[in-house]
């Protein structure tokens, strides 16, 4: 079993739902007359997702960039990502975020290299596997112990690096074949 | 007579180059790996009964020069192109390489079109924009392109074969073995083959699977918002775990998915038929399921 096996492993012995503790209608109301009230989950839950999302930090980190010197990567401030959110209350680790800026930078200079239709189609993707993102983690905003969306999103995480990686691999590949 | 001798020569330096016809070959290993390096074009490969690397076609009129050389078992065929060449529509280059039939070949393109049939080795087929098409059979195969369109035939044999896209479709028919395949936009479309393993991605594509599962056969579909038909050919009697947070399951099984929350969406099918060896797992968050078993 491999890094990324243990880690969709965790992700599936979390709870499959928690049952709210109160009448969610207070809650409701609130939203409906403005005011915020700040959800409360079960003390076991928030901490299984801790656990959780620093092994998911690491694993994803270790599993896209794994043979590539990406995390070291001196970043420029513009390829510099917020953390990365896992529904309201949490984000993976600095260390995602540094391997994400690191392999972004590394794609961007790749894509240099190609034509500007080319490097819109790339664009194009990667603004959808980031629009995916933001859906699950709206969705898990809503419900944040839902095991199915928590795994999603953390390989939705992964196909984004996994991305990256990819499509700098194969342009630099090519590129450097070509002379280009 | 001096100016009519400077005007001839200006008139030459001024005429463009003409596209180059190319026919070239040489001596080959029969099992050896053949390189391939072209911009924009096309690179058309056939292999053959002759332990000879042959190259045919056109460079276009920008182009450099052809490098084809041997280093031992490789052979290496390159179109050099000048540095800068973007916006210049005169590198482009179509050849017609003919190989031994089982070599490997390792063919790497930024626009150009690959076709490959008749070669028996391993194919590693790369392309920034061009579309790649192929036969596989006998060894291992692995195609990548961005933008462009995947399309690969089999013959049955059993082998591992990989295929990514970003934003092209991926269509493969007659493979067999180990297959695994991912797009970001495209879709995916796995026909006709018997499957040892199956590991399928998308995001926005539609994933379709028409085929048979070997007996501990294991497939894996996931798919954000693209709709997902697996339709498994043979009774091989499967575990069937598929999950969506707000699309669709359907089956053609007795048993009928069920809310996995009563506070959100999302529904999921659990069903065994016959000993369930093989397993069949299915997930997406928007995109509608659809699996079916023969029975």
């Amino acid at each position: 079993m491999n890094d990324q096996d243990r880690i969709f492993d965790d992700a599936a012995k979390l709870a499959k739902e928690i049952r709210p503790e109160r009448d969610l209608w207070p809650g409701i109301e609130a939203e409906i007359s403005g005011r915020t009230q700040r959800k409360t989950y079960p003390m076991f839950a928030q901490a299984a997702a801790v656990v959780l999302l620093v092994a998911a930090s690491s694993g994803i980190t270790y599993f896209a960039v794994k043979g590539d010197g990406a995390a070291t990567v001196a970043v420029q401030p513009n390829y510099v990502f917020d953390e990365a959110a896992f529904g309201e209350s949490y984000s993976l680790g600095p260390g995602f975020t540094d391997a994400r800026s690191g392999l972004a930078s590394k794609l961007d200079a790749q894509l240099a290299k190609l034509p500007p239709e080319e490097r819109a189609t790339i664009e194009e993707n990667l603004a959808l596997v980031r629009g995916a993102i933001d859906e699950i983690n709206a969705e898990l905003s809503e419900d944040p112990d839902n095991a199915q969306l928590q795994s999603m999103l953390l390989k939705a995480y992964r196909e984004e690096l996994m991305l990256m990686r990819q499509i700098g691999n194969l342009t630099q590949n090519v590129t450097s074949r070509n002379d280009i | 007579m001096k100016t009519r001798g400077l005007i001839f020569i200006a008139t030459l330096l001024a005429t463009p180059a003409l596209a180059e016809d190319i026919d070239q070959r040489m001596d080959a290993d029969p099992e050896g790996e053949v390189q391939i390096s072209n911009i924009a074009g096309s690179v058309d490969v056939r292999g053959w009964s002759r332990n000879q690397v042959e190259v045919t076609g056109t460079l276009g009129d920008d182009v450099e020069e052809l490098i084809f050389e041997r280093d031992g078992d490789e052979i290496l065929i390159k179109v050099k192109s000048p540095k800068r060449m973007f916006g210049r529509s005169d590198i482009t280059s179509d050849l017609t390489i003919r190989v031994p039939e089982m070599s490997s070949l390792d063919i790497g393109t930024v626009s150009a079109d690959i076709d490959v049939r008749g070669v028996q080795g391993e194919l590693e087929l790369q392309s920034v924009s061009g579309d790649i098409s192929g036969e596989v059979f006998g060894e291992d195969a692995e195609f990548g392109t961005v933008s462009g369109e995947i399309s690969a035939r089999g013959n049955g044999d059993m082998i591992d074969s990989e295929f990514s896209s970003v934003s092209g479709d991926i269509s493969v028919t007659e493979v067999s073995g180990e297959l695994a395949a991912e797009s970001v936009s495209g879709s995916i479309q796995i026909t006709n083959g018997t499957f040892e393993s199956l590991d399928l991605e998308t995001v926005n594509g539609r994933i379709v699977v028409r085929g048979n599962l070997h007996d501990s056969g294991d497939v894996g579909a996931e798919s954000v918002n693209g709709s997902i038909n697996i339709d498994i050919q043979n009774a091989v009697g499967a575990h069937y775990d598929i999950e969506s947070f707000n699309g669709r399951i359907s089956s053609c099984f007795e048993a009928k998915p069920e809310r996995t929350s009563k506070y959100a969406p999302g529904s999921r099918l659990e069903y065994t038929a016959g000993s369930g060896r093989a397993r069949v797992s299915v997930e997406t968050l928007n995109g509608s399921i659809k699996v079916c078993e023969k029975d």
